[in-house]
């Protein structure tokens, strides 16, 4: 395009008067994007200079006139090489004449084809993006790179970012890539039934859901493939409904019997996925319910397990190991077809998109309907995770996020604190039921803390003392001549709510008071004032109790009785973090 | 100077010095650059926030890692400390700044639920 430039004018808002040999634009109908400024003020962009327009928008002014505004332009010869004015232009009249440019004139510009990046000499081309800019169409165009121009399927493709959608603009059309394509679903309530299926598109500069109702959806779900890009248009556009959507986008679509989706070949500037992944380390920090987007290699992978639910329905799950360069990992389920095809054999690259992150074992992501499961993703994190998996990974003994084994209670963390139990009646069900909570120990009793246990590895039993230097075990039923003493503690706990009796058996108890029951029962007989001080040592030091409470009976009397089991350190930050959690969800 | 240490001070952050001038405070943070004189340092808070230190003697030792000060804050928002001390952090647990810096905000913003002034008068 060849062009002319005169006149500055107004604040540094430069006109220009452009021709491209044939026809000229007056002053005031282009102008020159601020960010441009330069050309001019350097004295880069001056009169005669030939440019090329690689960015323009059309605005339409109230009175029906048009201008076009230059958003970035090249200098391709500066005027003393162009020697004066190119042809012979005559003003374009801007009164609705869409007249097409003839092609070719340009051969009277000594133009350096090879300085032209982006298309060829072919006139035609580059005559596109100001054609389309005299053209007089209405709607402001956001001038597409020239590439793109190429692959555009007729006029009407004023293809505008997905970020840029609302409900007030129903002109466009949008260019993106299906990421994730959900099976049809059929539904029946009160006011009817029907059927629906729906799809998220993502391009460059965002995503968005889009769904189709009963008729649109025997039009579109076989013509839409997951991975292909279309062009997109005429849907509804409304606010979004977050409860069924995790998508970063305040509006959705509704494709209706007008909705037009075309197939597009030229897909290299759209994304495949729009993904925003969290290291595997940060879960801890992410609140349980959260939708997340995860990579990592999968580690070890369980066999798939089927499972009927609470709606007597029969379903597959497999649990799979995903861990990352954070050296954490977790275990992800999956349900259904994508448990069933899953192979983890090979150790691949798993990337969800859309996952809930939940506090089961502690913390745990589990795949939605809604979630997408990539396996060896084409993407680069995908290639750093394999090149440090091969190359360290693999023999890191990771620090998993979810806790396997049950240690009595096998579900997720249930904080209380001690008076819930009398509260909330615990332990009155049918089963036992269990409980974490940070106390601190007022009391332990030292009398009668321990008893005499047959010797045998796996007997517990109290043994009878013969008194002939024979201990006698009822459950083996064998005597012995020496017993190993065992811990049986009761201790009182306390918190800020209430205090509770709890009994210790032989591993919290010695987890509490710091020594074996052997030694204990040496100092019993040996020193006592030693024996009374481990026992004082216990008060007041402050665990998290893992504790099974249920209601008993003994001979026509009731009580709920509760036992430890487990006896861990209270690690501070976890527990301030869990405390400000509370804090801030009592706040609301 | 005595006084200043028998009240409870309350605990700041950077962004509330300005809310504290010509009163005492306690303020932790990570030690950043120790002036060569040794008489003033600077700290940083949870947040990121660097306050001055102020001291009435230059520091005998090397100051590194955690540290509480406590002192009288100057109306050019320099804490004038009268003592301090380094929270060790070489048992196996660091110290975790930020979420302190949780748990101040939350300290005042239900300062009605933490009166740790009434302890002080009773």
């Amino acid at each position: 395009n060849i062009r002319q430039i005169s006149n500055a004018s107004g604040p540094p808002r430069f006109r220009l008067m452009m021709s491209d040999g044939q026809h000229s634009l007056t002053c005031e109908s282009c102008l020159l994007a601020t960010q441009l400024n330069h050309l001019p003020e350097g004295n880069l962009l001056v009169p005669n200079c030939v440019c090329l327009l690689k960015k323009t928008i059309t605005n339409t002014l109230a009175d029906g006139r048009h201008v076009v505004v230059v958003i970035d332009m090249e200098i391709l010869q500066s005027a003393e090489e162009t020697g004066g004015k190119i042809g012979n232009p005559t003003p374009y009249n801007t009164d609705g004449t869409a007249s097409p440019m003839k092609a070719s004139p340009m051969k009277a510009s000594p133009m350096k084809a090879s300085p032209m990046k982006a298309s060829p000499m072919k006139a035609s081309d580059v005559k596109t993006s100001p054609a389309k800019a005299l053209s007089m169409k209405v709607s402001p165009m956001k001038g597409s790179p020239l590439k793109a121009n190429s692959a555009s399927p007729g006029s009407s493709t004023k293809v505008i970012p997905i970020a840029n959608l609302n409900p007030y603009q129903s002109k466009w059309t949008v260019r993106a890539r299906v990421a994730n394509k959900s099976s049809i679903r059929t539904w029946s309530n009160s006011k009817g039934e029907g059927k629906l299926f729906s799809f998220e598109i993502v391009d460059e500069s965002g995503e968005i859901k889009i769904t189709a109702f009963n008729k649109e959806v025997d039009k579109f779900f076989s013509l839409v493939e997951q991975g292909k890009v279309y062009y997109i248009s005429k849907a509804t556009l409304k606010v979004a409904n977050k409860q069924y959507s995790t998508l970063k986008n305040d509006y959705e679509m509704t494709l209706h019997a007008h909705s037009s989706i075309v197939p597009c070949d030229d897909n290299q500037s759209i994304p495949t996925v729009h993904c925003d992944f969290v290291p595997i380390g940060e879960l801890e920090n992410r609140d349980k319910d959260a939708i997340i987007d995860v990579i990592g290699i999968c580690k070890s992978a369980e066999d798939v397990s089927r499972i009927t639910t609470k709606n007597s329905r029969e379903v597959s799950k497999r649990a799979l190991s995903l861990i990352d360069t954070t050296g954490k990992d977790v275990t992800v389920t999956l349900w259904g077809e994508e448990a069933e095809k899953f192979d983890g054999s090979t150790q691949p690259v798993v990337a969800i998109k859309g996952a809930r992150l939940s506090d089961f074992g502690g913390r745990s992501l589990s795949a939605l309907f809604s979630s997408t499961v990539m396996v060896n993703p084409d993407i680069p994190e995908a290639f750093r995770l394999r090149a440090w998996y091969d190359q360290e990974g693999y023999a890191l003994a990771s620090q998993s996020l979810t806790e396997t084994r049950s240690a009595g209670t096998g579900f997720k963390v249930n904080w209380k604190t001690l008076n819930d139990i009398k509260n909330e009646d615990m332990g009155h069900g049918e089963k036992a039921q269990y409980f974490s909570c940070v106390a601190t120990v007022l009391y332990t009793r030292k009398e009668n803390c321990l008893y005499q246990a047959c010797p045998s590895a796996d007997c517990n039993k109290k043994v009878i003392d013969q008194q002939n230097g024979l201990y006698r075990c009822e459950k083996c039923n064998k005597e012995f001549p020496n017993f190993k003493y065992r811990l049986l503690l009761s201790a009182n706990l306390a918190d800020f709510g209430d205090n509770q009796w709890v009994t210790c058996f032989q591993e919290t108890a010695e987890a509490l008071l710091g020594h074996s029951a052997e030694t204990l029962g040496y100092l019993r007989h040996t020193d006592e004032a030693a024996f009374d001080e481990v026992f004082q040592k216990a008060n007041f030091t402050t665990h998290i109790f893992k504790n099974r409470v249920k209601l008993e009976t003994y001979n026509d009397e009731s009580r709920v009785k509760v036992t430890v089991m487990e006896v861990q350190p209270v690690d501070h930050r976890e527990y301030s973090r869990r405390l400000l959690q509370d804090i801030y969800k009592l706040a609301r | 100077m005595a006084s200043l240490l028998d009240a409870p001070k309350p605990r700041i952050s950077c962004s509330m010095l300005s809310q504290y001038i010509s009163r005492a405070v306690c303020f932790v943070g990570r030690v950043e650059k120790v002036h060569p004189t040794g008489k003033t340092f600077t700290v940083s808070d949870g947040e990121g926030k660097t306050a001055t230190i102020e001291m009435n003697e230059p520091l005998e030792e090397e100051l590194s890692g955690i540290v509480e000060v406590i002192g009288m804050v100057s109306n050019k928002g320099v804490i004038m400390s009268t003592t301090y001390h380094i929270l060790q952090e070489d048992k196996g647990i660091p110290f975790d700044l930020e979420l302190y810096n949780e748990a101040l905000k939350v300290i005042h913003d239900f300062s009605q639920y933490y009166p740790f002034e009434v302890a002080a008068s009773g």
